[in-house]
């Protein structure tokens, strides 16, 4: 490729199917695919495929001589059969990413590929955009030149022509690639700060291979966190997809109770095995919460609360909340109980930071409006939140003994789905 | 058959096993049995009964190769749906590319929305037995058919939709109610016999047209996609689609065997199912009438709301819109059009006085002819394919059976299009 070009973009679909030429001028074949490698945000495309007859050829793209019209070759260009094996960290445009799926990190959600955009500079070839929108469609079948003419003709600043639909490419994510290989690193870096209900939509909305290669290439805690969020069907399908050790690592960074739920719908077998893998405290939580059925509060209950004495004093409280604030999920209220365990009363987040820091908690706590025993149902739950308005539902046994909460998130989501 | 998945030497042996394997195909069970039934939809019902009652049981064998055709087709999509993870939409997209894919989803629209014009009227003209007029009963079917499925999410629709296809059971009970003789039917059905008038050759192709639906194939693999069928599991999904498809003829037979024991006996002509059903009330009885006009209205009320819908995920998939009834109105915008748009304008249509219905079913006939042959062609294509499917590719036995089933499909469609176009320019 000349390399004085001024630097300008092009797309793909101007691309694909163009005359590859020899030196003199003979037709090789057409042009089938380019193929980039992974690593730079905007990556240039390395090596150029084409087709003759039903044979493939590669090339490296180095040996692209001009491309006006025709792709012509330089003279010392020897065309190479492909790899057998997918090489790693190779993408092929249009095998891998022209019309298939991929994650918008950026929007956090799924698009499909119609077009894509290249900067040619210094007679690089490189992926800026991925087009996504109604124009790329309407390029690829070939129509542009019509309906930007009747557009422009009938509304001559509409949305169609002004705006483009273009994702940078550092901000796509492929799924469809071989699982592992190829990955972005920007895109990578962005999905682990989506928020976990988008990234559960997104995984639920795609196929079962791409969710397993997406769920694959979270980290833990991000893992954890978008499958506290998923339907419990496909987080009992995605755990059984990582190995055992990285799925206990996951269930231990989950909440307790969202942990048991995901356990339960597995087989007997694989729940086992799962609760060993796991570090006891985490596992023997998790454990007893299965005991429960999923709809009943002990079912709904997360052990993560914070308990004292009636002793202490405002200070130590919120030094509590500070120290465990890592592993606690939410924290609207402090229970009070004796040394029994026997619970006596509550302090709400509003009473402790409104109070004098040497206060103690028995003098402040006041009277626990409503308590549940862990057989009770979703609706005396959900009752006993609405009437007192409590933000968690305090779960106890036979003997007054705390054993644990039910939030109203956890609330909300069982009474959403069985709308 | 394609490769089996291997069975754990342990399962089998012990009742539990056996309890075990039942509790896994009641989970799987569904799509199959459901696309099936949906398949006898208006447009069925009226192809059949028009069968029974102007040839009698003379096309009743027809019914054995034709379920053996549906199996191999509908085995090959919920396959591709359960081993890819993905819809045909989605496939013939990334396979096959953009204007493939344009030309596909407009020619479905235009069949769906041709074949929901005939659920509507079938909704109208069944109701039209129990005196409901047609202003009251077609809207009131697109309202609920639109709450069905905007308020109730997948599992219950799935349930709803199972409890309606074991309503068909109307029909073998209507059939009972005609009193046949049993044993020419019997001997009808295995007894392969041809006539070469132009009349009964147009309803042999008819009913081959109308059992084999180009959007069955599309409903079909995304519902399985939809309910997560593991491979493992896969051989519960082909009992499923076995069942489904010899439930479904079983309930064609039964229709055809209704009109051939009464109609055709009497010589009574009808044009459409519902004066089928009422043609019925003189000779089998009032209930057998009931019955069948029931059938009718389950039958198109089902396909209703099914053909819309699935016509707007498909499109909306293939062209990578947000599609989903969780969506806002705003997010989803095309799937939402798309989906209304249909309902709609199927709903309107039959409320237009005098309109040509009979030319619109036609038209919904030719259009599912031309677009069959290229989703059977792309689906061999695709299953084919060592890249998507491994070694759940067809055996070259099954290819054989499959490649035969699609020639002749093709065929058949091409006369069925090649008259029905000559019809809708003659008059």
């Amino acid at each position: 490729m000349p390399e004085n070009e001024n630097p300008h973009f092009l797309f793909f679909s101007s691309l694909l199917g163009k005359k590859v030429v020899g030196a003199d001028g003979a037709e090789l074949g057409r042009l089938a695919d380019l193929v980039i490698a992974t690593g730079e945000p905007y990556p240039p495309v390395e090596t150029l495929v084409f087709k003759a007859r039903k044979q493939t050829w590669e090339l490296p793209w180095s040996a692209v001589a001009e491309m006006n019209g025709t792709v012509r070759l330089k003279p010392d260009a020897r065309p190479a059969p492909p790899p057998a094996a997918p090489v790693s960290d190779r993408i092929r445009l249009s095998e891998e990413i022209l019309d298939r799926q991929i994650v918008d990190v950026g929007g956090a959600k799924l698009v499909r590929v119609n077009d894509l955009h290249f900067l040619v500079v210094k007679g690089a070839l490189r992926v800026a955009h991925v087009d996504v929108g109604f124009r790329g469609l309407v390029r690829r079948l070939g129509w542009q030149r019509v309906v930007d003419g009747a557009v422009s003709l009938l509304r001559p600043g509409a949305d169609y022509l002004v705006k483009e639909t273009f994702l940078s490419w550092k901000l796509v994510q492929p799924i469809e690639s071989a699982p592992g290989r190829v990955r972005i690193e920007v895109a990578q870096r962005v999905l682990a700060t989506l928020h976990p209900a988008d990234l559960a939509e997104i995984m639920e909305e795609l196929d079962r291979h791409q969710r397993e290669v997406l769920f694959r290439r979270l980290d833990v805690e991000t893992a954890a966190e978008a499958l506290e969020e998923t339907s419990p069907e496909v987080v009992t399908e995605l755990l059984e997809t990582v190995p055992p050790e990285k799925a206990a690592d996951i269930l231990e960074e989950m909440a307790p109770d969202e942990a048991a739920d995901a356990l339960a719908d597995l087989p007997h077998e694989q729940q086992q095995e799962l609760l060993h893998a796991m570090e006891k405290p985490e596992a023997r939580e998790v454990e007893e919460l299965l005991e429960y059925p999923a709809r009943s509060a002990g079912g709904l209950m997360t052990p993560d609360l914070v308990e004292l004495r009636p002793e202490a004093t405002v200070a130590d409280a919120l030094a509590e909340i500070r120290r465990r604030a890592e592993e606690l999920p939410m924290v609207y209220e402090v229970f009070v109980s004796d040394p029994g365990g026997a619970l006596k009363g509550l302090c709400t987040l509003k009473d402790l930071v409104a109070a004098d820091p040497a206060v103690l908690l028995g003098k402040l706590m006041r009277e626990t409006p409503a308590t549940v025993l862990a057989d009770a149902g979703l609706k005396e739950v959900a009752r006993a939140a609405t009437k007192y308005n409590l933000l968690s539902v305090p779960v106890v046994d036979a003997a007054g003994a705390l054993m644990g909460m039910v939030t109203v998130d956890d609330i909300l989501a069982e009474v959403v789905d069985a709308r | 058959m394609p490769a089996e998945a291997a069975a754990t030497p342990a399962e089998g042996r012990s009742v539990r096993g056996l309890w075990q394997r039942t509790l896994v195909f009641l989970a799987v069970v569904g799509p199959g049995l459901i696309t099936a039934s949906v398949d006898n939809d208006a447009g069925g019902i009226t192809t059949y009964s028009l069968a029974g009652s102007q040839f009698g049981p003379r096309l009743l064998w027809t019914l054995v190769p034709i379920t053996v055709a549906l199996i191999v087709v509908q085995e090959m999509s919920a396959r591709m749906g359960v081993v890819t993870g993905k819809g045909l939409a989605d496939l013939i997209r990334e396979n096959f590319g953009v204007k493939v894919t344009f030309w596909i989803s407009l020619a479905l629209i235009v069949a769906n929305l041709a074949n929901t014009i005939a659920e509507f009227s079938g909704v109208a003209a069944s109701l039209g037995i129990f005196s409901v007029p047609a202003w009251i009963s077609v809207p009131a079917t697109a309202v609920a058919v639109w709450f069905l499925v905007l308020k109730g999410n997948h599992r219950q629709v799935e349930k709803v939709f199972l409890v309606a296809s074991l309503l068909y059971v109307a029909y073998p009970i209507s059939a009972a109610l005609a009193r046949p003789d049993w044993k020419t039917f019997a001997l009808a059905t295995v007894t392969p016999h041809f006539e070469a008038s132009t009349a009964y050759v147009a309803m042999l192709v008819g009913l081959v047209g109308t059992t084999i639906a180009p959007w069955m194939q599309f409903y079909l693999q995304s519902a399985v996609v939809e309910k997560g069928i593991k491979v493992e599991h896969y051989r519960y999904s082909r009992l499923d689609v076995i069942v489904g498809c010899i439930v479904t003829d079983l309930v064609a037979f039964s229709i055809v065997m209704a009109c051939a024991a009464t109609l055709f006996k009497a010589g009574v002509k009808v044009e459409t199912a519902d004066q089928a059903a009422m043609a019925l009330a003189p000779l089998a009885g009032r209930y057998a009438s009931w019955l069948f006009a029931f059938g009718l209205f389950n039958a198109s009320f089902f396909a209703a709301a099914i053909l819309p819908l699935a016509t707007a995920y498909y499109v909306c998939e293939a062209f990578g819109w947000e599609s989903g009834i969780d969506k806002k109105w705003g997010e989803a915008k095309q799937f939402y059009w798309l989906y209304a748009g249909i309902i709609a304008v199927g709903a309107a249509v039959v409320l237009v006085p005098n309109l040509p219905l009979l030319k619109i079913m036609l038209l919904s006939q030719v259009v599912n002819g031309v677009l069959l042959p290229f989703i059977l062609v792309f689906m061999l294509l695709l299953i084919n394919k060592e890249k998507l499917m491994g070694s759940w590719r067809n055996g070259p036995w099954f290819n054989a059976i499959a490649w035969t089933t699609t020639v002749v499909m093709i065929g058949l469609t091409a006369y069925l299009v090649a008259t029905g176009a000559r019809d809708l320019l003659a008059g």
